[in-house]
């Protein structure tokens, strides 16, 4: 209270509020925090999805494809092969439906081989020399993210071409020769060594371990399982891994008109729809049922479409084989919901007998590591070569990633496991690692509740287009049409942005006491200014996509 | 200067005219509308500038005069009775807001119940509202008085009333001199002040204030309304150099060696004057004290000219239960501890708008002279 | 790019340290009025929540000279200060009354008719909490049917005033409702009431954090949903006649605008019901005025 000892004041004002602390006032005050998007927590591979769609959004097409390219140097494989489970988590997804990430990387990374944009410059050193065995993609993206740090790389690979999986086993229909080659080509020319044609066996493994600082396993799953029924030699019981490595060598095997598949995940898909393409009658035989099949979604509703027999939820009991032909005794199973984790353990449904007649047999019902070649020097556990949470085996300085150490077999894991090998390997030779991820680790990501979609009018998702069945099924043209620019454009305007910052300044705008300021210095960002936030959180409740957050203010 | 018949209502719209005030709410009441007409026949012929606003009620009428005057310009409003109650709450605001309002204020009885006569009482509740308060006995004094009170309201930053009764002045006919327009441009400056609503200041007015800025406040309200006695009897002075017309802030009439003054305000000193001019013709000492300015109580003038006189009757068209007649409670106040000071009948005559006529009074100076006087207000008709 | 929602032009008029409740949707409205009225401004506000955003004083939150009223007289004291600019020579300063709905719809409201009848050359601008919010929370004539005021504990047992429509028959100029939650809008009215001659009034839905039990961040949201739920459409009429509708009901059910509201706290199914035939009815009349 002020003593009154002057000349009586006019009660006019004389001067601003502006000179109060209202920032005393408060019990919580807002961050602006980058935190990771679900998609990016998602992504195997750790891609920071938020970030390219907005570059993509922009119109910065080659910045978008830089920054997959940190992460990824196969974005046209992925984007025409990736489970997605970035749509999957999407926050978009609860609303009016999944940004369409996966098409619109496609359409990103093909724009890059159109354009031919290379790879970033690798690092200088060559300071680590490092042997990966196996140029599938868990191999490929090891070397990529090593080369990239400036590791003298070499790859050792037993088929005459690079790929693995991509060259040898996905079919074109759904992953084209060219672009595999294009983007494998675009990733040697970083200067990654490479040696085809070579099997690498325990003893080549104590000669690398005296050349290399370091070495990563990465030789797949190759080694196709087979049921009881169908082991042993038949030259109508063909093993699926073997018969689309055929197939993409342009030796096509010969089929009877009448085949039968067993298996349920996507090599079996796979290979029904590539014998689909070969003119046959295609019938698919699982143990799971449809709704609990391995393959994607998109993939048995493809070959349902292309006139595939699907018969879900069912085993051979018993085959015969009669003037060249199979007869199975077949019956419906459910699986016990009992078994553990990973075993399949089909009980009988009694009553439910069928018979089945075919021409050729392929199985696809797993496949496993070729290991005979290390299992004798290397940890191996459930029949996969045994590493830790960074990739390492029981071997000082060997590393492992891919099919050959995981049972998730899908090509973005395999991606991402390539990677932190990497980084593992880099950290064992220099003894540190690099790092590479943007900074929004460590946090939980941006949940749906904190996406405000006033901001976000309803548009929605456009999938990719799909060619007529009658007509795709004729060839191995790509079923799955890319985005047209057009389509990229507005398709990538959906993307919430979850936890990253657009500036949108909805939090400026929102403020009732402008606590908010636009700096521009050094990029384009916000303060709060301390002495007048009230910490009524209006800021953080208005930002469309939950980059800013309230933080306790501890008195 | 011109010289018309008029009625005190008119002869103040005049005064109004001459005075230039630029924004003029009005709303009409019996018996002050003919002002608010005629400044409306002024403005619409073209020769007075102000902007009329047409309002809802006193109460809005009062609250635009306020801040058209503290964005700066000159403003004047009229009312009467029951308007000027309602503009309770704005008389206060005005004089917090130490806007120089003018207003003229027509005396008429206050409701309930309804009646349309002669009686101060509506003006002199408001005796404690802030504003200085002038009572006019006739048209000419109206009109002078309205431009002696836009200068000293103006002088000491206090809104101003001036007072005529009903039907007595604002409508009885009397011959009235109309100064010309150069005289009172030369008597009143333009209206300029330095604190006021203006995008070039920006200082804002009327927020919450603390306790001890109130305090101050109300003080420097005070001192202005002490002030104001002298500038009364300055503006005073100076228009009775332009014009020949003065009234001094009390008058005094035959006072000298009287045994009883007669105290009143308005038009009754006119009676008053009349009866006092039959007694002192059959030899009784008797004389008028009128008290034209009200508030402030000219307390110092008052207490000289009574001081040894025997008595004092006070003849008071007006009445508040508790209170008695207005002029009779000031008067007691201010010639408290006058050692040689008189006793004082207060005589309650004429409110309501009964008729004193000069034969009563007569009559009641004889009672004075003869009775004792008592503390509280009498009843006589 | 659908990056930014909002492009708000703004003079810097509008301070920091008033002493608004944290959150408050009033400042918020303030903040968008005087910024975009900008410089040459006089402000007139009654007793209200307004009057303590005004600042404390000797100190003002409002780069413009604001006149502290009485309750009952904005618009008549808002109406004085304009007629004395224009004799002055400064007609293009704005005047604008901010008022909440205590002096708007009840106290105020005889002013306030009388300055649209004449037509004044003012914008008035009413914070609308629907309630006696600075004094404690007492119900207005603004107070929606049912609500809990302290002084309607039970809810209160008649309807909103619908001072929209009361002055749109004025037939004045300009007439406009807006609120918080769609910013640019708000803006943009004040705006273009900036720019037009005569009486001027705009209604804004204020949700009173305190008033309504309302969370501190939450009061742009609620303002989105009466509008969404056709509680409070957004609208603009001219000369009494020719309407225009910015954002109406999407149909929500009311039960989520008024489940977020604790002075809705004491409902009963039925009477959500009931509400939501109210506001049915009322949306179907009313959107009759839009067809043209």
């Amino acid at each position: 209270m002020q003593v009154s000892t002057k000349k009586n004041p006019p009660v006019w004002t004389t001067g601003w509020t502006d000179i109060l602390n209202t920032g005393t006032w408060r019990s919580a005050v807002p961050e602006h925090q980058n935190r990771p998007s679900p998609c990016q927590a998602a992504c195997p591979l750790g891609g920071e999805i938020a970030v390219w769609l907005q570059q993509a959004r922009e119109g910065r097409y080659q910045a978008a494809w830089l920054t997959l390219a940190v992460n990824n140097p196969f974005p046209s494989v992925t984007g025409r092969v990736c489970h997605h489970p970035c749509e999957g988590s999407c926050n978009r997804g609860e609303y009016d439906g999944a940004v369409t990430i996966n098409a619109l990387e496609q359409f990103i990374a093909d724009l890059a081989l159109q354009e031919g944009w290379t790879l970033p410059s690798p690092a200088d050193g060559r300071d680590i020399r490092v042997a990966v065995i196996g140029g599938g993609p868990a191999g490929l993206s090891c070397a990529y993210q090593l080369r990239m740090r400036g590791a003298d790389v070499t790859v050792f690979e037993a088929h005459p071409e690079l790929g693995g999986v991509l060259r040898y086993g996905i079919p074109g229909y759904r992953l084209p020769k060219e672009i595999v080659a294009r983007e494998i080509q675009r990733l040697l020319a970083t200067g990654i060594k490479i040696q085809t044609n070579t099997i690498i066996s325990e003893q080549n493994l104590a000669e690398l371990e005296k050349d290399y600082s370091a070495i990563c396993i990465a030789t797949g799953a190759p080694k196709a399982k087979l049921p009881p029924q169908f082991s042993g030699d038949d030259p109508g019981v063909l093993n699926g891994l073997q018969f689309l490595l055929d197939v993409n060598r342009d030796h096509i095997p010969s089929l009877g008109q009448h085949v039968l598949v067993i298996g349920g995940g996507s090599v079996a898909m796979d290979v029904a729809r590539t014998a689909r393409r070969l003119g046959k009658q295609v019938q698919v035989l699982a143990l799971e049922d449809r709704q609990s099949l391995p393959a994607q979604v998109e993939e048995v509703r493809e070959a349902l479409e292309e006139g595939i027999v699907l018969l879900d939820g069912a085993m051979v009991q018993e085959k015969v084989k009669q003037n060249n032909r199979f007869k199975l005794t077949c019956n419906k199973v459910v699986l016990d919901s009992a078994a553990p984790a990973g075993v399949l353990k089909p009980i009988v449904k009694p009553g439910t007998e069928f018979q089945l007649v075919t021409d050729t047999v392929i199985v696809a019902v797993g496949q496993d590591p070729e290991l005979a070649g290390f299992s004798a020097s290397l940890p191996v556990k459930n029949d996969l070569l045994e590493i830790d949470d960074n990739q390492a085996t029981g071997r000082a300085g060997i590393f492992a990633c891919g099919d050959v150490a995981s049972t998730e077999r899908y090509v973005s894991m395999a991606i991402g496991g390539g990677k932190r090998a990497a980084r593992s390997i880099e950290a064992f030779c220099r003894g540190r690692s690099s790092a590479d991820d943007g900074g929004a680790v460590g946090t939980e990501p941006v949940p749906c509740q904190e996406i405000n979609t006033f901001y976000f009018p309803m548009t929605p998702r456009k999938e990719k287009e799909t060619i007529d069945p009658e007509l795709r099924r004729q060839d191995f043209r790509e079923v799955k049409l890319a985005f047209s620019a057009a389509d990229a454009r507005i398709q990538a305007e959906r993307c919430f942005s979850c936890g990253h910052c657009l500036q949108c300044d909805n939090c400026y705008y929102y403020c009732p006491d402008l606590a908010i300021v636009k700096d521009s210095m050094p990029e384009p960002s916000y303060s709060i200014l301390d002495q007048y936030c009230k910490g009524c959180g209006l800021c953080v409740e208005e930002c469309p996509r939950g980059a800013i957050m309230l933080k306790e203010v501890k008195r | 200067m011109t010289r018309m018949l008029l009625n005190g209502n008119h002869a103040a719209a005049h005064g109004v005219r001459l005075a230039h005030p630029k924004v003029v709410p009005v709303y009409p009441i019996t018996p002050q509308t003919p002002i608010l007409e005629k400044i409306s026949e002024f403005q619409l012929q073209g020769i007075m500038d102000a902007d009329l606003m047409t309002m809802e009620s006193e109460h809005s009428a009062m609250a635009a005069c306020i801040t058209a005057s503290l964005t700066g310009v000159r403003v004047f409003t009229a009312t009467a009775s029951q308007g000027l109650m309602l503009m309770h709450e704005m008389l206060h605001y005005a004089s917090g807001a130490q806007t120089p309002i003018v207003m003229c204020n027509v005396n008429r009885t206050i409701g309930s119940p309804w009646g349309f006569w002669p009686d101060q009482t509506d003006s002199l509740a408001q005796r404690d509202t802030g504003w200085i308060q002038y009572y006019c006995e006739s048209a000419q004094e109206s009109l002078d008085t309205v431009l002696q009170a836009y200068w000293v309201a103006e002088k000491v930053l206090l809104p101003a009333m001036v007072m005529h009764e009903a039907f007595y002045v604002s409508h009885a006919l009397e011959i009235v001199d109309i100064p010309s327009q150069e005289i009172a441009d030369a008597y009143l400056p333009p209206f300029n002040p330095p604190h006021r609503l203006d995008p070039e200041i920006g200082a804002s007015w009327g927020n919450v204030v603390d306790q001890d800025m109130f305090n101050r406040h109300r003080e420097t309200l005070g001192n202005s309304m002490e002030a104001a006695v002298e500038a009364a009897l300055e503006a005073d002075k100076l228009w009775k150099k332009l014009t020949g017309r003065g009234y001094g802030v009390i008058e005094t009439y035959r006072c000298e060696g009287a045994e009883l003054i007669i105290a009143t305000t308005g038009s009754m000193a006119g009676t008053v004057r009349e009866a006092v001019d039959q007694m002192r013709d059959h030899g009784v000492a008797v004389g008028l004290l009128k008290v034209k300015l009200f508030r402030p109580f000219p307390v110092d003038l008052v207490r000289r000219t009574l001081d040894g006189v025997p008595k004092v009757m006070v003849l008071d068209r007006n009445f508040a239960p508790g209170t008695g007649g207005f002029l009779h409670h000031e008067l007691k106040a201010a010639l408290y501890g006058l050692q040689n000071g008189p006793v004082i009948h207060g005589y309650l005559a004429g409110v309501g708008g009964t008729n004193v006529p000069p034969v009563k009074i007569t009559g009641l100076a004889q009672e004075a002279l003869e009775e004792e006087p008592t503390v509280l207000s009498v009843w006589k008709g | 790019m659908i990056n930014v929602a909002y492009e708000i032009a703004e003079e810097k008029i509008f301070c920091s340290g008033h002493h608004a409740c944290p959150g408050c949707n009033a400042a918020l409205a303030f903040r968008y009025i005087v910024n975009t009225l900008g410089k040459d401004t006089i402000a007139v506000v009654p007793p209200s929540c307004g009057a303590i955003i005004s600042g404390p004083q000797p100190l003002s939150s409002m780069r413009i000279p604001v006149y502290q009223t009485t309750l009952e007289a904005s618009a008549a004291s808002a109406a004085g200060i304009k007629r004395a600019l224009k004799t002055q020579g400064k007609d293009h300063v704005h005047v604008v009354a901010i008022a909440g709905d205590g002096g708007t719809y009840d106290i105020g409201f005889q002013s306030l008719s009388s300055a649209a009848e004449r037509n004044e050359d003012i914008i008035y601008i009413c914070l609308d909490n629907e309630g006696y919010m600075n004094t404690g929370a007492q119900k207005s004539s603004s107070t929606p049917y049912l609500a809990y005021t302290t002084s309607t504990p039970g809810g209160k047992p008649t309807a909103k005033k619908n001072v929209a429509e009361i002055m749109a028959a004025h037939r004045i100029p300009y007439m406009a409702t807006a609120t918080t939650g769609y910013l640019d809008d708000l803006a943009n009215k004040v705006r273009k009431a900036k720019d037009i001659r005569g009486m001027r009034f705009i209604v804004i839905l204020i949700p009173c954090l305190d008033g309504w039990g309302v969370a501190d961040h939450e009061g742009a949201k609620i303002s989105r949903l009466a509008v969404q739920t056709g509680v409070f459409p957004l609208y603009e009429v001219e000369y009494g006649t020719k309407y225009t509708l910015n954002y109406g009901s999407q149909g929500i059910p009311v039960a989520a605008y008024i489940n977020r509201q604790k002075r809705y706290r004491h409902l009963s199914p039925e009477q959500i019901d009931e509400i939501q035939q109210v506001v049915d009815a009322d949306w179907e009349n009313f959107k009759a005025k839009f067809t043209t």
